[in-house]
């Protein structure tokens, strides 16, 4: 067998206080009472194996374990059972830059990173030239100033350059793809590339699919630690789109003494639905949304309109959009939105509603009633960062040339 | 099985070169933005000097320590001390201030607190061609004594690293051991024959039991029997118990770090 990397069953635990009370670390706490511990298997019996010049991609959502894992894979950390077969040189890039000494030059930080990261002296040397065109001009001017007076950009550049450079048989790479302007990208990803070419294995963690699917071969998607699924990238990425489904896009009540809401209004109804084109499983930021909801008024003659508010994950409103006052009789109303493709970023959203009462009293505030993710998509694109933004617009945004004289 | 494989002489090599750089890195960017730079290296234990020698002479009436002058008992004292502080305290800390290499990258964790020693051992050069100056300058030559020299250092820094290992490992998952450091240094420096000679307390009955708990007591007459012409108060015996306890300790260092290190990552 040519496997070069072997996991067999690792788990990981770690022991969480038990509540805050408890979690001051003192002395007089551990001695008197025994403190009590909340298990938690960060890494749950994972196995796989990989062969030689298998490109992995780690996929799974916050807290599924992708960073437990690579810290183990890595040698970081030690898994609490199982056990780790790596054969080869291995390199593990898990931030840009990492131990760069903010008061020293950046040359020096290239010999500090790159010993740092394992390369020998003469390694370093070698590659040094490289590495600086690698990073761009700008960094050839300030190489001999301390990287705390570089910009972020320029931080990043470096750093990067000199994991680019780096020749190992396994690579371990966490989401580095991520940095740096849309042209540094494009550089980085040929790279990955062409590194990649090379009779290389690697071990990549991402949350952009696009990417993974460009790159990996394998794929894992880990779910609170355990392997959900561990196969060929196009099925695995198949199944995990699927999964994804399952997010909250209806509500549906019959009974009205039943469903959420106060004596003066309840929920009836309220259903997301994006446009799905040809193959497409779930929405992405070519899809429109639309918002159907229906609600039961409770009493006669009220003068209502509905308010509907849009937050991103982080917590921020996105926008507020509110239908136009109406005087309405007891009964059902209904009402529908529909919001335009490319108008929300990819990300996770979560959906409120309120109605409200001659424009200014609040009747019932319906939280959180749909909970969704908007993928991403790309066309023809070289750069796999995070796009910005919580909006996603296509202005039209004419560019052209006026003149050939400088 | 005496095989070594090349992959494993270029793993050492590599490493030793990761040490290299990192103890690079310390010196360099310890004095960064002074004005003096490498010059604090000789103020401070000047200074330091200055203030017992004011106190002993100007204030007590005291003209020499053991018969021997006040300035060089002081400052070898200093020299002392301040190396072993240092060395102590860089050590100790080391792996929670270079926590962000801990956690993201693999290298043979004991590298972090070996390099720790460099800028302690830097100033401890720089306070010894001092000594020296001080030395001829108040008349007073070197002996052959001075061949000792290596040998007092060399238990010194194993006493010293020793006890940083220990502490290190222990104060990732309990900061409390922090908190005792500040102690050791400053109380150490007076239960200690720094700024005064054994030869105050070699009469009490405690003092032999005293020379197993402290080592760094027959270490320091040592370190100046070897600097000091003429200066002998402890036995060879005596340097002989403080330099033994210190390879225990040293070893046990080694022993707890080895132990420990597995688990620092989970709780930094």
């Amino acid at each position: 067998m040519n496997s070069i990397v072997s996991v067999s069953s690792i788990s990981k635990k770690y022991q969480l206080p038990l509540s805050k009370k408890e979690a001051s670390n003192s002395f007089l706490n551990n001695f008197f009472t025994k403190r009590k511990y909340e298990e938690y298997w960060a890494v749950n019996d994972v196995s796989f194996t990989l062969n030689k010049g298998d490109k992995l991609g780690i996929i799974g959502n916050n807290g599924a374990g992708k960073s437990t894992l690579l810290k183990i894979l890595s040698k970081i950390t030690k898994p609490t059972t199982g056990k780790v077969n790596i054969q080869g040189k291995v390199a593990s890039l898990l931030e840009v830059g990492t131990g760069f000494h903010p008061e020293l030059s950046g040359r020096d930080n290239i010999y500090l990173n790159g010993a740092i990261l394992g390369m020998s002296k003469k390694e370093i040397t070698q590659q040094f030239d490289e590495i600086v065109e690698f990073a761009g001009d700008q960094i050839i001017k300030f190489l001999d100033t301390p990287v705390k007076r570089y910009s972020s950009g320029m931080y990043v550049r470096l750093g990067f350059a000199i994991s680019a450079h780096l020749d190992p048989e396994i690579l371990i790479v966490d989401e580095v793809l991520a940095v740096g302007d849309a042209d540094f990208q494009k550089k980085s990803l040929s790279k990955m590339k062409e590194v990649a070419s090379k009779e290389k294995t690697i071990l990549f963690v991402s949350h952009n699919l696009t990417a993974v699917a460009n790159l990996c071969n394998k794929t894992l998607h880990l779910e609170k630690g355990y392997v959900k699924q561990f196969g060929e990238t196009g099925e695995v990425l198949n199944n995990y789109l699927s999964a994804m489904q399952n997010n909250l896009l209806l509500q549906d009540f019959e009974d009205v003494n039943l469903s959420p809401g106060n004596d003066l209004v309840r929920l009836k109804y309220a259903k997301l639905t994006p446009s799905l084109i040809g193959s497409q499983l779930i929405a992405d930021v070519r899809s429109s949304l639309k918002i159907d909801i229906e609600f039961w008024n409770l009493l006669d003659n009220q003068n209502l309109n509905i308010s509907l508010h849009i937050y991103a994950s982080t917590g921020e409103c996105i926008f507020n959009v509110g239908t136009e006052p109406k005087i309405l009789n007891k009964g059902v109303v209904q009402a529908s939105l529909l919001i335009p493709s490319y108008f929300l970023n990819d990300g996770n959203y979560l959906a409120s509603f309120m109605i409200v009462k001659d424009k200014s009293i609040v009747l019932f505030n319906f939280e959180e009633v749909f909970n969704f993710e908007i993928a991403d998509y790309r066309e023809e694109t070289t750069w796999y960062g995070k796009w910005p933004g919580y909006v996603r617009p296509q202005f039209d945004f004419p560019i052209q040339q006026v003149s050939q004289k400088i | 099985m005496s095989f070594i494989s090349t992959s494993r002489i270029i793993q050492v090599r590599n490493d030793l070169e990761l040490l290299l750089i990192l103890a690079k890195r310390d010196i360099s960017v310890r004095y960064k933005q002074t004005f003096l730079g490498i010059i604090w290296a000789i103020i401070k234990p000047l200074v330091t000097m200055s203030v017992f020698l004011f106190a002993f002479k100007n204030v007590s009436n005291i003209q020499d320590l053991g018969g021997y002058p006040i300035q060089l008992v002081i400052f070898s004292g200093v020299l002392f001390w301040n190396f072993f502080a240092n060395t102590f305290q860089f050590s100790s800390n080391s792996i929670l201030t270079n926590s962000n290499l801990i956690s993201k990258v693999y290298f043979p964790r004991i590298i972090i607190p070996i390099s720790s020693i460099s800028v302690p051992f830097i100033d401890f050069i720089i306070g010894f061609i001092i000594y020296l100056i001080l030395s001829f300058s108040l008349n007073y030559s070197i002996s052959l004594h001075i061949l000792y020299l290596p040998v007092a250092f060399f238990f010194l820094l194993l006493f010293s690293l020793g006890l940083g290992l220990i502490f290190s490992s222990f104060a990732i998952k309990h900061r409390d051991f922090l908190q005792v450091i500040p102690l050791i240094v400053q109380y150490g420096f007076f239960i200690t024959p720094i700024i005064y000679t054994s030869s105050e307390i070699i009469g009490k009955t405690w003092f032999k039991y005293y020379l197993f708990i402290n080592p760094l007591v027959g270490l320091v007459e040592f370190f100046r029997f070897s600097l000091i012409k003429g200066y002998h108060i402890l036995s060879f015996f005596d340097f002989l118990i403080s330099c033994l306890i210190s390879l225990v300790v040293f070893v046990l260092g080694l022993f707890v770090f080895k132990f420990k290190e597995k688990t620092f990552v989970d709780y930094l």
